[in-house]
């Protein structure tokens, strides 16, 4: 057995990652060992959503232009990176009261309890993209082939910014609804609200003013635009990119400001 | 920092921290954005208050108080779990804290997954933990339940499997609360035996216990809290006679 005693040395970046990645798995190892169904449930979620927006706009209403066929295409697009930023921002709602007590015993950067929930969503979000080739390439026999374009080279951008704008809510959201716990219901409403709010079941394109001008102005608006674009590049609006970057930087910020402030005050709370 | 002859690997300067004396208070916006003054609330306490000592590596310190004196709040101190409101906390070297040792298990999960888990939590890499593995589970003695899942553990097991992986991190520095009163007669003599091995090894101890038998087991100086506030820093022996003066039952 080794006596020595010497502190390992590890760069502050290499043990932040290390850590984050721990917490990471054991969420989805977790989530994937308790339950039967396992992989499937990340996709089941969005995929019945997906299924009873599609009977109710097609089917009922008869919507539909030419621009967003397939619609089930439109839909899967904006409503897969929906569900990982809405699972991201309510789990948010959760990062210090369920893990009190690990949060209690070790010190590891706080930022991780919030940053480990964008990423474990991501994970779960990217192994859930095989859903959109699926029924993309079922089009292919349909009168209305899904087309994939350029702009598909620009997902990686949405992906960043939307893994920031929902790291930035979470940093605000967390250390908050610890000390006002109604927030976890208000928040769970403001997200059902940005749910409509957010051109998931509708395209920005297809809005007349003033309703495009205040859709556009959510931060959602331009990254979904950018995940759309893969398929509809009409949908892709520099400008509401443009909003959406400034939006998330700022809500970046504010989120480090608000996590540094209310730190040291939630861990004598939880 | 300025080096001397040994640097400290503890400093505390003018610590103190205040708590809400009724939890369920709620906190205005301008409170979270007030800044941290010296700032008197009606419904709030100071746990600890111009607390002041060093420790020099190597030390074995046992702290000594009543109930809710601010022990535990001082290790918690200690392990930068908490931060201070008011003068600093200063700890230099990695930190190994049995507190709340069971708290980073999941219950889902399996030993052999929550051993690597943990460790990992507290810094250890992949290849270090394979290394110490079998000495991990040999010393819990669990070795039957290695793909169980924690919550199917008793409760002697679960604080067992947790002993063995925090005393086995190669920090220089073992932060114990009163985790050991869990377990067998055994497993505790067991476990005080690998403290003194690491205090032999030239660990740094911070201890809180109730039991004057094994404080003078331990340690060599002892802190004396009372009233959120340090009263005495002296050698063990001292600290013991002085507390049980003052509270102890008369023999």
């Amino acid at each position: 057995m080794s006596a020595s005693v010497q502190s390992r040395a590890q760069s502050p970046a290499s043990s932040y990652r290390h850590s984050l990645w721990l917490l990471t798995t054991r969420d989805l190892k977790v989530r994937y060992t308790t339950s039967f169904l396992g992989y499937f449930w990340s996709i089941l979620d969005p995929l019945v959503m997906a299924a009873i927006y599609w009977i109710v706009f097609t089917q009922i209403f008869n919507r539909g232009t030419a621009v967003e066929q397939p619609y089930i295409i439109f839909l899967l697009t904006a409503l897969l990176p929906w569900t990982w930023f809405n699972g991201a921002v309510s789990d948010a709602t959760r990062a210090f009261t369920k893990e009190a007590k690990l949060i209690r015993s070790t010190k590891i950067p706080r930022t991780i309890w919030v940053a480990r929930l964008v990423l474990s969503k991501g994970i779960e979000f990217l192994i859930s993209i095989p859903v959109i080739i699926f029924f993309a390439l079922i089009s292919l026999g349909t009168n209305d082939p899904a087309q994939l374009h350029w702009q598909v080279a620009l997902v990686p951008l949405a992906i960043v910014m939307q893994a920031a704008l929902a790291f930035g809510v979470g940093l605000i959201v967390a250390p908050l609804v610890v000390f006002f716990r109604d927030l976890e219901r208000a928040i769970k409403l403001g997200l059902r609200f940005l749910f409509y709010a957010s051109p998931i079941v509708y395209g920005l394109e297809g809005l007349h003013s003033p309703l495009r001008e205040l859709v556009a102005l959510n931060p959602l608006s331009g990254i979904f635009s950018i995940y759309r674009s893969a398929f509809f590049p009409a949908e892709l609006n520099w400008f509401d990119v443009a909003v959406s970057a400034v939006f998330t930087v700022v809500i970046l910020a504010v989120g480090f400001i608000v996590f540094r402030r209310t730190v040291p005050t939630v861990l004598k709370e939880i | 920092m300025a080096e001397t002859l040994v640097a400290p690997v503890i400093q505390v300067k003018d610590a103190g921290i205040r708590f809400k004396r009724n939890r369920r208070s709620r906190r205005s916006f301008k409170d979270l954005f007030a800044g941290r003054g010296r700032r008197a609330r009606p419904d709030e306490f100071w746990a600890l208050r111009d607390v002041s000592f060093d420790v020099q590596p190597g030390e074995a310190i046992g702290v000594v108080g009543r109930n809710g004196q601010g022990k535990s709040t001082l290790l918690k101190l200690v392990a930068e779990v908490v931060y201070p409101d008011e003068g600093s906390v200063g700890v230099h070297e990695g930190v190994a804290p049995l507190i709340e040792i069971t708290g980073g298990f999941v219950d889902d999960l399996t030993v052999r997954d929550n051993v690597y888990l943990t460790a990992g939590l507290h810094g250890m890499k992949k290849a270090e933990i394979d290394a110490r593995f079998d000495e991990i589970i040999e010393f819990s003695e669990i070795g039957d339940f290695l793909d169980t899942p924690y919550k199917h553990l008793s409760s002697g097991m679960k604080v067992r499997i947790a002993f063995a992986v925090i005393s086995r991190l190669e920090e220089p520095i073992i932060l114990v609360d009163e985790v050991l009163a869990v377990g067998d007669k055994a497993f505790r003599e067991k476990c005080y035996r690998r403290i003194e091995e690491l205090l032999a090894g030239g660990r740094t101890l911070f201890f809180v216990s109730h039991s004057e038998k094994d404080l003078r087991r331990f340690c060599t100086r002892g802190l004396y809290l009372d009233k959120g506030a340090l009263v005495m820093d002296a050698p063990i022996a001292e600290v013991l006679d002085r507390y049980n003066a003052e509270y102890g039952v008369k023999k």
